[in-house]
C-alpha cells in the first residue's frame, strides 16, 4: 500500500475513535507545552540578562581586592557574589601598574560604603559610591535622567540613582534638593535613568570623608575601559599577570581579581541555559507519561481492530502495510498533540511573560524540535504496538472477537 | 504440561480445477474452515503441501503470500467482515488500494464492480447503514474487485434470509458461469450445495467422498453454448 494511502487510513483510525485519541493527544499537549512554555521563558530570561549586561559595556574591566572564583558582578555594580576571605586592599601601586598598560582608555577608581542619610526630617541607611569623578561619566553604564553627572571641579555635590529619588524617602528627591550624609549637606545635582538603584555617587575625595572605615589612596574597585578593537579576554589575563607580579602574588595566593563583563553574560548565560534546560528536562517527564499514554492506546486499539487487521490481511495488506498504519497512527497523534501543545505553550509563555513582566522567545528551532520530538515519541511509542499488530496470523485475526 | 497438537485435516489429497465450482460441506468440525483457511493462503499446513499455481505456499515470503491472495483470491465470509468505518466503496477500493493501483483507475474499478451487485447508489454508505444482504453484497464486490481467479466463500448466506440467501448464491453462480471464476463455497447446508458443480464432504478432518453435479455440469455446458 502506497505511504500516502496507509496515512490517510492511520488519521481515520485516530477521527473513528476520537475520544480516545483526543485524551492521549491531551497527553502529549501537556508536555510540549510545558517544554515549550519554560524554554521560551528561559530563552527570554538569557536575552534579558545578555542585554542588561550589554548595557554595562563590554569594554569595562573591574578590578576588585580578593579573589574568588565564584561569580562577579560587572563594573559598577552594587552586587558582589563572589566571596572574598582576604582583607586585601587596591591601592596606588596598583593603579600605576594599570596606567601602564597602553590597552587602557580610561581610569575609575571607587570605594562604597553605607552612610546615614537626612532627607525632609526623614533619616535612612543608603549606600555610597565614592567615584573619580574625572572620568566617572566614560566608565559608568548608567545614563542621566535629569540634572547632569558630577564634574571635575565639583564638590559637595551628588548624583543618586532613580529608585533613591522616586522610593525611598516620602517625598521624592529632586534636582538642587539637599541631603545631609554623614551630617555634611549634599546638593543632588543629577538623577540617574530609570531603573537605576538607591546608590548615592558622590566623588571620591569626599567619600573618604564621609565613610568611617576608608583609608585615603585605598580603592574598593579600579574600573578600566580599553580601547576599541581591544581583546578583552587577553587584557584580563595580561593584566591579572602584571598585578600578581606587582603584588608578588602567584595564582594560589591570589588576593584580587580582574573580571570582565564578557566573562560574567558567559557564566550567567551558562547559568539560565543550565536552569532552562533543567525545568526543561522536568517538564520533559510529561512527554514520557504522554508516549506511555499513546502506546496505551495504540495496544488498545490492536486489540480493538484485531479483526479488521485480519480482514486486511486477507484481502492482500502486508505485514509493512499494517505496520505503517499503526505507525502513522501513533505519529499523527504525536503530530497533532505537537501542534495544539506548541500553540498551548505559546499562550502560556505569553500570559507568563506578560504577569511577570518579561519578554519570552518561542523560536523556529524550538518549534522545529518540539513538534519532530512530539512525532518521534508518538512512533516510538507506537512501534511495538504496531509490530505486534503487523504479526498477527490472519487466521487468528479473523477469528477475534 | 505442553500443548498437544490436534490435526484438523488428516490425509487430504485434493486437487481443484481452474474454473470449477466446489462445495466443500460437512457438519461443524469436520474441518472445512481449515480446509478453507488453507486453500486461500490465510494458513499454512503443519505438514503437506499445498500447490497454487504450482508453487508451494509455505516457501512463499510474508510478502508474497499477501500478494498472492491480495490477486488470486476473493473471500466472502459469513459475517460480511467489511471495516465499520470505511464506506461502501471504500470497502470495495481497499483491497485495490493495497495492490498500489492508481487512483483513477481503483475508483473505475470500484464503481463498476458496485454497480454489478446492485448497489451503486449505496456506495457512500456505511455498512452500518445497510442491510445483511447488501452487506453481503459490497463483500462480494469487494471479493471481485480484483478480479481473482479464486472466490472463496465461507458460510455466505449464514447470517441472511433465504430470500436474500438464494439471491446471493445466484449471484455467485452467475460468477462462476459467466466470467469462468473458480469458485470454492464451504457450507454445511446441502440445498446451498446444490449450486455447485462438485461436492466435497468432510468428516472429521477426511474427505469421505467427492463428487460431480452432473446436473450443475450439463448447465454451464447448455450456458457455454
Amino acid at each position: 500500500m502506497k505511504l500516502v494511502k496507509c496515512l490517510r487510513h492511520a488519521l481515520t483510525m485516530v477521527l473513528h475513535s476520537r475520544l480516545r485519541s483526543w485524551l492521549t493527544i491531551i497527553g502529549i499537549v501537556i508536555g510540549v507545552a510545558s517544554v515549550i512554555a519554560i524554554v521560551s521563558l528561559g530563552a527570554g530570561m538569557e536575552a534579558a540578562v545578555n542585554s542588561q549586561i550589554s548595557g554595562l559595556g563590554a569594554d569595562l574591566v573591574t578590578v576588585s581586592p580578593g579573589y574568588s572564583r565564584a561569580m562577579r558582578f560587572g563594573p559598577g555594580g552594587d552586587f558582589d557574589g563572589g566571596s572574598s576571605a582576604s582583607d586585601a586592599t587596591l591601592g596606588r601601586q596598583d593603579l600605576q601598574v594599570v596606567r601602564g598598560l597602553p590597552e587602557v582608555k580610561a581610569i575609575g577608581t571607587q570605594i562604597r560604603g553605607s552612610v546615614e542619610v537626612y532627607y525632609l526630617g526623614e533619616k535612612a541607611t543608603i549606600s555610597l559610591t565614592g567615584v573619580d569623578q574625572s572620568t566617572w561619566k566614560d566608565i559608568t553604564t548608567d545614563g542621566i535622567g535629569e540634572g547632569r553627572m558630577l564634574g571635575p571641579a565639583d564638590s559637595n555635590v551628588v548624583v543618586i540613582g532613580e529608585r533613591l529619588a522616586t522610593e525611598h524617602f516620602d517625598k521624592p528627591i529632586g534636582i538642587n534638593q539637599l541631603l545631609t550624609i554623614e551630617g555634611r549637606s549634599f546638593r543632588v545635582v543629577g538623577i540617574l535613568e530609570e531603573g537605576t538603584g538607591s546608590t548615592i555617587h558622590m566623588p571620591i575625595s569626599q567619600a573618604y570623608q564621609v565613610l568611617e572605615d576608608s583609608v585615603r589612596g585605598e580603592y574598593d574597585s579600579i574600573i578600566i575601559k580599553v580601547k576599541d578593537g581591544v581583546d578583552v579576554q587577553a587584557f584580563v589575563d595580561k593584566l591579572e599577570k602584571r598585578l600578581m607580579l606587582s603584588r608578588h602574588v602567584t595564582s594560589k595566593d591570589q588576593d584580587f581579581s580582574v573580571s570582565s563583563n564578557i566573562q560574567f553574560a558567559s557564566r550567567m548565560s551558562d547559568m539560565t541555559s543550565t536552569m532552562t534546560m533543567f525545568l526543561a528536562g522536568i517538564a520533559a517527564i510529561s512527554l514520557l507519561v504522554g508516549a506511555v499514554g499513546i502506546a496505551n492506546t495504540m495496544f488498545t486499539s490492536v486489540l480493538e481492530k484485531t479483526k479488521e487487521i485480519g480482514i486486511m490481511k486477507a484481502i492482500g495488506a502486508r505485514n509493512r502495510d499494517i505496520m505503517l498504519i499503526f505507525l502513522f497512527n501513533a505519529g499523527s497523534i504525536g503530530l497533532v498533540g505537537g501542534f495544539l501543545g506548541i500553540g498551548l505553550g505559546w499562550i502560556i509563555s505569553k500570559g507568563l511573560g506578560a504577569a511577570m513582566e518579561m519578554s519570552t522567545i518561542v523560536s523556529g528551532g524550538i518549534v522545529a524540535i518540539a513538534l519532530l520530538v512530539s512525532v518521534g515519541v508518538g512512533i516510538i511509542a507506537g512501534i511495538v504496538p504496531a509490530y505486534q499488530a503487523s504479526q498477527l496470523s490472519p487466521v487468528d485475526a479473523l477469528r477475534y472477537e | 504440561m505442553g500443548e498437544v497438537e490436534v490435526p484438523a485435516l488428516k490425509g487430504v489429497d485434493l486437487t481443484i480445477r481452474r474454473g470449477d465450482f466446489v462445495a466443500i460441506i460437512g457438519a461443524s468440525g469436520s474441518g472445512k474452515s481449515t480446509l478453507m483457511n488453507l486453500i486461500g493462503c490465510l494458513d499454512i499446513p503443519s505438514k503437506g503441501t499445498i500447490l497454487l499455481h504450482g508453487k508451494d505456499i509455505a516457501k512463499l515470503s510474508e510478502s508474497d503470500l499477501a500478494s498472492l491472495r491480495g490477486r488470486t483470491i476473493g473471500f466472502i465470509f459469513q459475517q460480511y467482515n467489511l471495516i465499520p468505518t470505511m464506506s461502501a466503496f471504500a470497502n470495495v477500493r481497499l483491497p485495490l488500494e493495497l495492490q498500489e493501483m492508481g487512483d483513477r483507475e481503483s475508483k473505475a474499478r470500484a464503481d463498476k464492480t458496485l454497480t454489478l451487485v446492485g448497489l451503486a447508489d449505496y456506495a457512500h454508505h456505511l455498512p452500518s447503514q445497510l442491510s445483511g444482504g447488501q452487506q453481503q453484497r459490497v463483500s462480494i464486490a469487494r471479493s471481485l474487485v480484483t478480479e481473482p481467479e479464486i472466490v472463496l466463500a465461507d458460510e455466505p448466506t449464514g447470517a441472511l434470509d433465504s430470500v436474500t440467501g438464494r439471491e446471493v448464491i445466484e449471484l455467485m453462480q452467475r460468477l462462476w458461469k459467466e466470467q469462468g471464476k473458480t469458485v470454492i463455497l464451504v457450507t454445511h447446508d446441502l440445498n446451498l450445495a446444490q449450486y455447485a458443480h462438485t461436492h466435497i464432504e468432510l468428516k472429521d478432518g477426511r474427505i469421505l467422498s467427492i463428487m460431480e453435479n452432473t446436473h450443475m455440469r450439463m448447465f454451464k455446458e447448455r450456458s457455454k453454448e
